[in-house]
């Protein structure tokens, strides 16, 4: 029976190489997805944020060997939530997720079992979204879904046409997004995550049609586009130890016993994976005992040991040291929050925040990422601000991650943000926080300004490449070629008259004159507001304005 | 009236000159130092002047406790026509000045001062003092005063960090007020002179509800009066509020003088009371 299956069967070699099969394809195209971003505004790049998070996905299973289709796709599931960034990322980890599950137990699929699998995959990411919205990446995941099964009960159906139907109809019902959505028809583009997904599917139809894929290639590939994000974090006295990775490869291994053994000898400690295939990530000041004790489970891989106190030290010096952190919480809260900029990484920290994760407005942090922060939190209960709306979806999945309690607050900008930690007081309990910290963070309007990254139409404006645009809590509402003039017309939308202070975060690329006029022009246009200048640092974005 | 001991306190205390006169109470001024210029709180400048230099100066004045030998001179003074003193002072946590007072009182033999360290600042100290003036006997002047001392409570609402950091009487970090941004902070001076910080809040119009708020939690109290540094109309406001809330107190208004001023900053508000 099993010599039958696997002649037309998915099994964990196939999928292994569908897997890198569908990297190879987004890592080559990814660009084309980044240009389709609705927004004109230097965000995290849908094409960059699926590009990442699959990666992850496939890193793991790089290493694995199993023959069964469930273990490598429980590896990607695995991958994929821990690498998630932006909400495109996200609904990606759901989808293989899905697919894991509908796998389950399963050594080898036949065509009707693998479109019974896609299907499961969209229908899992459609329950994982509160609102799910037609023409995005849900859209076309279950007309993959869809057209997979039709394939899958025809005559002769077999992988190769399953797998090749799906990226059909994921191609179909891409063409078909500007018709279900007004701001992709306003922009005149089609919908980024479900193109990225589209060609996902195809380049698993690739890897399936070819008889000898080169994975040398592969592996290269990737390296050129590895992630930046960086977490930098307030460790407990003691020292800053080593970052230790690995895998472990063995028989019958006991998650909960290496982890328990694992934690005594550091923090931060992640271990996930399968039986078969463990995955260890852990701060120690002793990485060689971590070793030989996992050395006594199975066959080590991937060993990576990071000495981060030079990091630390490089930290400190960069951010002018000391952390914002005082005495014990008698609340027993900690705070942790996505931030990227000196000025506002150390505005966050001097207002109590515990944990960065650098990141935000370009490169958005993965669900790993946070995760490693708020493991190095010294608090069991953690608030985590996401600080930016793309962020938001990859911060909520940390909650199921860690044995810590986090909360997240949808904060969407980085006033949002700072608005909320304002809010916090640590000797009221986290419910009581997290209810201020809302209201807080909602009382607060965000005006953002950046240049254009593409021509576009959105909200009714026509808008050039290099153009000064200005965002009003996430919405495109003016454009023009003047800083000043941007955010003069965006705090008269506002309405002055029930505003008293605005606060101005200058990033990295406002030249001292441009702050003075921008100052300068709010000070005579708006006499009764008052103005606080802060640097910020932040990348992209001139200038960042919170009015309250 | 006659009263056969005095009431003396410190320029801290912010005792509206009409109490001073009514009650006569004496008021030893501690001193304001604008580099090499040094002004005695309340005597030589007035609270206007003051804050109209304050905000002109680059770098924040100095200031200090008055001397035990100034302290002695005053008991010296009071000897001659009272046969005891009570001399009540901004708390010891905050200000050398009961220690000068003790040690200048120390000095001044056959007279009996009795030192209280008021363990507050500002105005509850003026209805310490006002207290002690209306009691019969220097005792029970004592006793009435020990009694409210653990129950003086400042509730105040600075409208910068920038003083109170400068003048080094607040860790920031532990009042999680931050580094960077310019936060209202809303502060307890609470008994022991233990300064905790009670909220932070963005915005000045956003600030005064909240103070308002906790000071209703704070109920009963037995004395309450609002003050200001340059404010007169919040702290007017303000007061109209509570006399509203509290029918049954006067509520009087007073001025934050030179020398706290210096920490907390122009614009400071503050309601200050005793709790009953």
């Amino acid at each position: 029976m099993v010599a039958a299956v696997k002649a037309t069967g998915v099994d964990g070699p196939l999928f292994k190489r569908a897997l890198l099969g569908s990297l190879n394809w987004l890592a080559s195209n990814h660009e084309e997805v980044n240009r389709l971003n609705v927004f004109p505004v230097p965000d995290g790049d849908t094409g960059t944020n699926m590009l990442l998070t699959l990666q992850s996905a496939v890193e793991d299973v790089k290493q694995s060997n199993a023959a069964e289709v469930s273990k490598i796709a429980k590896l990607a599931s695995h991958g994929s939530l821990m690498g998630a960034r932006g909400n495109s990322g996200v609904i990606l980890s759901q989808i293989f997720r899905g697919f894991a599950r509908a796998v389950e137990g399963k050594s080898s699929l036949t065509p009707a079992e693998l479109a019974a699998a896609f299907e499961e995959a969209a229908n899992a990411a459609y329950r994982a979204v509160n609102k799910p919205t037609e023409g995005t990446i849900l859209t076309v995941a279950r007309e993959a879904g869809r057209a997979a099964a039709t394939a899958a009960s025809g005559p002769d159906a077999n992988v190769p046409r399953v797998i090749a139907a799906a990226a059909a109809g994921a191609r179909a019902a891409v063409l078909k997004t500007p018709s279900q959505l007004q701001i992709l028809r306003d922009a005149g583009v089609v919908d980024a995550g479900g193109f990225g997904l589209q060609l996902i599917l195809e380049g698993m139809l690739k890897s399936v049609e070819e008889t000898e894929p080169s994975l040398a290639a592969l592996v290269d590939t990737n390296r050129s586009i590895s992630p930046a994000s960086q977490v930098s974090m307030t460790l407990p006295e003691g020292g800053w130890g080593y970052c230790t990775e690995f895998l472990i490869e063995g028989a019958n291994l006991d998650l909960d016993v290496i982890r328990g053994e694992i934690e005594a000898m550091g923090n931060s400690v992640l271990v996930v994976g399968e039986p078969e295939l463990v995955k260890v990530h852990v701060h120690t000041d002793d990485p060689t005992s971590v070793i030989n004790l996992a050395g006594r489970y199975g066959k080590l891989m991937k060993l990576n040991v990071g000495d981060m106190s030079t990091q630390h030290r490089r930290i400190l010096e960069t951010e002018g040291g000391g952390t914002g952190t005082g005495p014990p919480r008698p609340n027993g809260v900690g705070i942790a929050a996505v931030a990227a900029g000196r000025g506002l990484v150390d505005i966050f920290r001097g207002l109590g925040v515990d944990a960065i994760i650098e990141g935000g407005q370009t490169m958005n942090p993965s669900t790993q990422d946070m995760l490693t922060a708020i493991e190095s939190v010294p608090y069991d209960e953690v608030i985590l601000l996401p600080n930016n709306g793309n962020v938001i979806a990859a911060a909520k999945q940390v909650i199921g991650l860690t044995k810590k309690k986090v909360h997240v607050v949808d904060t969407r900008s980085v006033p949002q943000g700072v608005s909320a930690v304002v809010a916090f007081r640590p000797e009221r309990p986290a419910s009581e926080n997290l209810s201020a910290m809302k209201a807080e963070a909602e009382r607060v309007q965000t005006i953002e300004v950046t240049h254009a990254v593409r021509d576009t139409r959105s909200n009714g404006l026509r808008v050039k490449k290099g153009d000064v645009i200005g965002l009003i809590n996430d919405r495109l509402e003016f454009a023009g070629d003047d800083y000043a003039e941007v955010v003069n017309k965006a705090l008269g939308k506002l309405g002055p008259a029930s505003y008293e202070l605005v606060t101005v975060y200058r990033g990295e690329q406002a030249s001292d004159d441009e702050l003075a006029k921008l100052e300068s022009e709010i000070r005579s246009s708006y006499p009764s507001l008052e103005v606080e200048v802060q640097q910020g640092g932040q990348q992209h974005y001139p200038f960042i304005l919170s009015v309250e | 009236m006659t009263r056969s001991f005095a009431v003396v306190t410190d320029s801290t205390a912010d005792l509206p000159d009409e109490w001073r006169d009514r009650y006569d109470i004496e008021v030893v001024p501690l001193k304001v130092i604008f580099g090499k210029e040094t002004f005695r709180d309340r005597v030589d400048m007035t609270d206007e002047e003051f804050f109209r230099r304050l905000a002109a100066s680059n770098t924040l004045p100095t200031t200090s406790a008055p001397s035990p030998g100034e302290f002695a001179e005053v008991y010296r003074r009071l000897a001659k026509d009272h046969d005891g003193c009570i001399s009540i002072h901004i708390g010891a946590k905050l200000s050398a000045t009961a220690e000068a007072a003790r040690i200048g009182a120390a000095a001044v033999e056959g007279f009996n001062v009795n030192v209280i360290d008021s363990q507050t600042v500002s105005m509850p100290i003026a209805f310490l003092c006002r207290i002690a003036a209306e009691s019969e006997t220097l005792q029970q002047a004592i006793a009435a005063v020990e009694q409210r001392v653990p129950k003086c409570r400042v509730l105040a609402l600075l409208d910068s960090l920038r003083y109170l950091e400068m003048g080094g009487r607040l860790s920031r970090a532990g009042a999680m007020i931050g580094t960077m941004l310019d936060l209202k902070p809303l502060l307890l001076v609470a008994e022991e002179a233990q300064i905790k910080p009670v909220d932070r809040v963005r915005t000045r119009s956003r600030a005064i509800p909240r103070m308002i708020e906790f000071f209703r939690s704070e109920q009963p109290v037995e004395y309450v009066a609002v003050m200001h540094a340059q404010a007169k109309d919040d702290a007017e406001r303000i007061a109209a509020d509570l006399r509203h809330e509290l029918p049954d107190h006067a509520i009087p208004l007073g001025q934050i003088g030179c020398v706290l001023g210096t920490h907390a900053g122009p614009r400071a508000l503050g309601i200050v009371y005793i709790k009953k």
